[in-house]
């Protein structure tokens, strides 16, 4: 209830005392700043904690005094109104201080509120300092930064090593001195080095431009000077023609020919090279030269690698066209055979002379897209010859040249990357269109330097003269040896035809002077027909019968009886001699299988070549072993023992001189011709 | 030479090749063999005849040129390989054969009378009861050498066209000779007097005038005396010189032995025949040759018993196991070569 009334007369106080002291302060101010400036003042000598005390004690008084009055009320008694009343007075004394004590505690909390507020306003102050400075600190850093970061052009330029520098640089530049120390300085002496040289080279520079400017002058000059030269020497040339003519000297030609061979593809030029070596060091008839448009072969070579890649793309078209049209496919597989196939447009002709004057032409060709060469072959003779008609093999392109080496038929493509490239457009095999294209033989690959390896496949097959150099020579001599033996048979053909053995002069020796069986036929016999003879089974199961060989039947007759002979040709003739195969139609069929002599004759004329050959390199051959098969015939029918008991005079008498008719085991006839003394012997 | 016409030559050689005579060695395992070109070629027969026999173990072991003209004879003793061509008798160890070293021991040259022409010795047979050695051949004569000191003893004259063939009767110490002439003569040994001529031709049972009257195969047994040759081929008994069968065999005949109870024969066909004393032909036993020269029983060897047949032809020579193997011996490029065929195999 205490508070209560306290703060009933609280406010009243307040009032009161307010009221006065705004009328007091309207009224006279200076008194009343006089007045709180003491009371501030006041506070500034009161301590706070004296007046918390104080504060405490006149609350502990008022409590006291309250609780007296209380008592004093409840107690009620009369004399109680006079201590209620001292003790009313003593507590608004009390209130007084406790007025007091508040005017203090708020001028105090106001004077603490100010210095709070001064306080705040300084640190604001230095804080806006600190940042000014943090600012300034990073654009400083950032500056130094920068200036750290610069490069100089210096830097750039490509300096001589320091050592080089030192060595080479006048010591005027390099100052070794200074520089050496301090590496600033140094640099800065490397780079005067530096300007000075670069000055001295494009002073050098300058003079070269100079000099080169005088030097194309004078080449200008003696250009003209020689393009005046140029219609002067054509005509000198020109004049000089008749001349080289005259002389046997085509250096003209063969220069043309040297500037022609330059578009020739690698084989045929490695061919060209090698024969012309050849025929300049060994063989002076030798006649190389080139055929062919130049033009084309020039427009070929033009673009060698998008002429390939054309192909790779014709090739993925002509994929997509063939399934697009099917109709066309046998037209187009057609087209591909004959690009396949296609030869390049210049050729290479050799023309091998013989003693004789006769000529073997040789024209090769080069098939591009299989990277092989062929050959087609032509003979002209010296004189003109009338064709036997067995000889119709012999000089023909198709046989001239088979087996030139052992094996070598030229049917096959001796490339074995072409049978993939066959396959793809049907091709079964080459010799179909050997006729058309020449044949493909080995050697001719050699000669073109291609060598096509069996054993090992390699990538690609690139021209090789060396390959063809250790080749040429010899096979140039197959080549001559092949025509002339094939030449001397045809000759001997024409005669064999007519019945006649024509046995030369020295080759008599070889043969009694009187031979009374005489060749009656002579004619080719075709192979198959050679196979179905019953009396040719040996030598066709020994293998020395094939389809590139040449046959022939003889038929040798002395009265009734009649010797018929098959005879193998070897391609090789004459180191191959021919091999004969008989048929005696006498007094019954004999032939090897039945009669030892008849054996014993092939033998004479098979094993016994070496003896027939006559003069070298033995192309009489064949006319000798006709020859002593008809003498051996005479001496088999003249020897063969007389059945006596056949009455009658023998067919053939006995004109040969033999020392013994029979002898040995297997009771042989003397077939052994002794030349000076005449008489037959057995060997 | 090119080697090219090196193999075509030996190719045309082997066409022509003629393997004349042939002889088992002492221990049975090799067979010498000899050709129209003088060579000798030993085949290993333990080798080319055995199961697992290759084409390599039929061709030769070693073969070497041992005369100038053909081998016509060859036959061996104890320790050496006589064989015979022109002219000449040559002696080679067969302990140096089988090594391969294949150097000549001794050659002779019997005593010839014409130097025109140097006669062939078709004919080798050895006397094993006086260690001598019987040659014959194209000087119409026989000769007897002493095998220990190499001297021509005897030599027995008689025959007007060279000797064919030599046979020789144990028990008598008779040799029998066969000619081109047509006879046949017997020799004794002892004395070198002609006991015996016979002329097989003149006899008309044998007689084939288209053939000739030449007789080029002998062989004795006993009493026994079968020849063939121009003449058919005949059984006869010597003492009372009478053929007492002849054999139906057309063609003829170039090689005749007794084998056992048989005759075994052959000559210009390609067949060996097996022939019974009755005269009947038991078997005919096709062989690869067309015309067989020789023919030998190898009996050193109890596993390999079989008749070698020499021959004539490309392809040269067969020879049969008794009655169940064939032996092929084919010259092949260089050289010959031995096979053995089983008894079922086609033979043509």
């Amino acid at each position: 209830m205490s508070s209560d009334s306290s703060k009933k007369r609280k406010p009243k106080v307040i009032r009161t005392d307010g009221a006065p002291q705004e009328n007091k302060r309207s009224r006279a101010d200076p008194d009343q700043d006089v007045k709180y400036y003491s009371e501030e003042a006041e506070v500034e000598l009161r301590d706070p904690n004296k007046d918390y005390e104080l504060y405490k004690q006149t609350c502990q008084e008022l409590q006291r005094l309250m609780a007296e009055i209380q008592d004093l009320k409840s107690k009620g008694s009369k004399d109680s109104a006079v201590a209620i009343e001292e003790r009313r007075i003593q507590s608004c004394m009390h209130f007084m201080t406790l007025k007091k004590l508040n005017r203090l505690a708020h001028i105090r909390l106001k004077k603490g509120r100010d210095q709070t507020h001064e306080a705040k306003q300084k640190v604001d102050a230095y804080h806006l300092q600190l940042q000014n400075l943090l600012y300034e600190v990073m654009h400083l850093q950032k500056e130094i930064t920068k200036c750290l970061e610069f490069k100089s052009k210096h830097e750039e330029i490509d300096l001589v090593s320091v050592d080089e520098f030192y060595k080479e640089a006048p010591p005027e530049i390099s100052k070794p001195d200074i520089t050496l120390n301090e590496p600033h300085q140094q640099t800065l002496a490397r780079l005067d080095w530096e300007l000075e040289q670069r000055k001295r080279l494009a002073e050098k520079y300058k003079e070269c431009l100079a000099n080169k400017e005088k030097i194309l002058k004078e080449i200008e000059v003696k250009k003209e000077y020689l393009s005046s030269l140029q219609p002067r020497l054509n005509s000198i040339m020109q004049a000089s023609l008749p001349v080289q003519e005259y002389l046997f000297m085509p250096f003209d030609q063969a220069h043309k020919q040297y500037e022609t061979a330059r578009h020739l593809p690698p084989p045929l030029y490695v061919l060209f090279v090698q024969a012309n070596a050849y025929g300049q060091a060994c063989d002076k008839k030798l006649a190389v030269a080139i055929e062919g448009s130049v033009e084309e072969a020039k427009a070929l070579y033009k673009p060698p690698e998008d002429s390939q890649d054309d192909e790779s793309d014709s090739d993925a078209e002509e994929e997509q066209t063939t399934k697009r049209r099917r109709p066309t496919l046998g037209v187009q597989l057609d087209d591909k055979r004959k690009e396949m196939l296609k030869r390049h447009p210049l050729s290479v002709t050799i023309d091998l002379k013989c003693k004789d004057d006769s000529v073997l032409h040789l024209i090769f060709y080069y098939l591009m897209n299989l990277n092989v060469m062929t050959v087609k072959t032509k003979v002209t003779t010296a004189t003109e010859m009338t064709t036997p008609i067995s000889a119709g093999d012999l000089l023909s392109p198709g046989s001239l040249l088979n087996c030139l080496y052992p094996g070598d038929h030229g049917k096959r493509t001796p490339n074995p990357a072409n049978q993939f490239q066959f396959d793809k457009v049907g091709i079964l095999t080459l010799s179909d269109y050997v006729t058309d294209l020449g044949h493909p033989y080995v050697w001719v690959q050699k000669l073109g330097g291609l060598h096509f390896p069996k054993d090992q496949p390699q990538p690609t097959v690139t021209a090789d003269n060396s390959l063809s150099a250790s080749h040429m020579e010899m096979t140039m001599k197959l080549l001559k040896t092949r025509l002339q033996s094939r030449l001397a048979l045809h000759k001997q053909f024409a005669s064999l035809e007519h019945g006649i053995v024509p046995v030369s002069s020295e080759c008599q020796h070889l043969f009694p002077s009187k031979v009374v069986s005489r060749l009656v036929k002579w004619a080719a016999l075709p192979y198959e027909d050679y196979l179905e003879l019953s009396y040719t089974k040996d030598v066709v199961e020994a293998g020395l019968a094939e389809d590139t060989h040449l046959y022939y039947t003889a038929l040798v007759e002395r009265g009734t009886a009649k010797l018929q002979a098959a005879v193998v040709l070897n391609p090789g003739y004459s180191s191959m001699p021919p091999i004969f195969n008989l048929c005696l139609n006498w007094k019954g069929e004999k032939t090897n299988s039945n009669d030892d002599n008849i054996r014993a004759m092939e033998s004479e004329v098979n094993v016994c070549y070496k003896e027939l050959c006559g003069p070298k390199p033995g192309y009489q051959l064949l006319t000798n072993q006709l020859q002593r098969l008809c003498v051996v015939l005479d001496v088999y029918l003249e020897t063969e023992s007389h059945d006596t008991s056949v009455e009658g005079p023998k067919e053939f008498p006995q004109e040969k001189m033999c020392l013994r008719l029979v002898r040995g085991p297997n009771r042989m006839k003397p077939f052994k011709y002794n030349h000076p003394q005449g008489f037959f012997s057995h060997r | 030479m090119a080697p090219g016409e090196m193999d075509a030559q030996r190719a045309l050689e082997l066409l022509h090749m003629t393997v004349f005579s042939q002889s088992v060695s002492p221990c049975g395992k090799y067979l010498a063999a000899g050709n129209n070109y003088g060579e000798i070629a030993i085949f290993s027969l333990s080798a080319a005849l055995s199961s697992e026999a290759k084409e390599e173990s039929k061709k030769p072991v070693v073969s070497f040129r041992a005369h100038d003209g053909p081998v016509y004879a060859m036959v061996s003793t104890d320790r050496q390989l006589l064989s015979s061509g022109n002219g000449e008798v040559r002696a080679w160890n067969w302990s140096d054969i089988v090594k391969k070293g294949c150097k000549e021991a001794w050659s002779r040259r019997p005593p010839y009378r014409s130097s025109l022409e140097v006669p062939e010795i078709n004919s080798l047979q050895l006397n094993p009861k006086d260690n001598s050695l019987l040659l014959a051949g194209g000087d119409c004569a026989v000769h007897a050498m002493d095998l220990e000191s190499g001297a021509f003893t005897h030599e027995f004259r008689g025959h007007s066209d060279y000797v064919h063939c030599l046979a020789l009767r144990d028990q008598s110490q008779e040799c029998l000779s066969g000619s081109e002439d047509g006879t046949v003569r017997m020799w004794d040994l002892r004395t070198g007097a002609q006991v015996q001529l016979i002329e097989v031709h003149k006899y008309e049972e044998c007689s084939r005038p288209q053939h000739g009257k030449w007789i080029r195969c002998l062989a004795t047994d006993c009493d026994w005396m079968v020849c063939g040759g121009g003449p058919a081929l005949s059984l006869w008994h010597l003492r009372s010189v009478t053929p007492t069968t002849v054999f139906p065999l057309p063609h003829c005949q170039q090689h005749v032995m007794f084998y056992q109870d048989l005759i075994l024969s052959a000559g210009h066909s390609p067949a060996i025949n097996h022939l019974q004393i009755s005269g009947e032909i038991r078997a005919q036993i096709p062989c690869t040759p067309r015309s067989v020269h020789s023919l030998c029983v190898n009996e050193r060897s109890p596993e390999h018993k079989l008749h070698l047949p020499a021959i004539v032809r490309a392809r040269p020579f067969s020879a049969r196991l008794t009655d169940s193997y064939e032996m092929l011996v084919v010259p092949q490029v260089g050289n010959y070569r031995l096979g053995s065929r089983h008894p079922g195999a086609s033979l043509r």
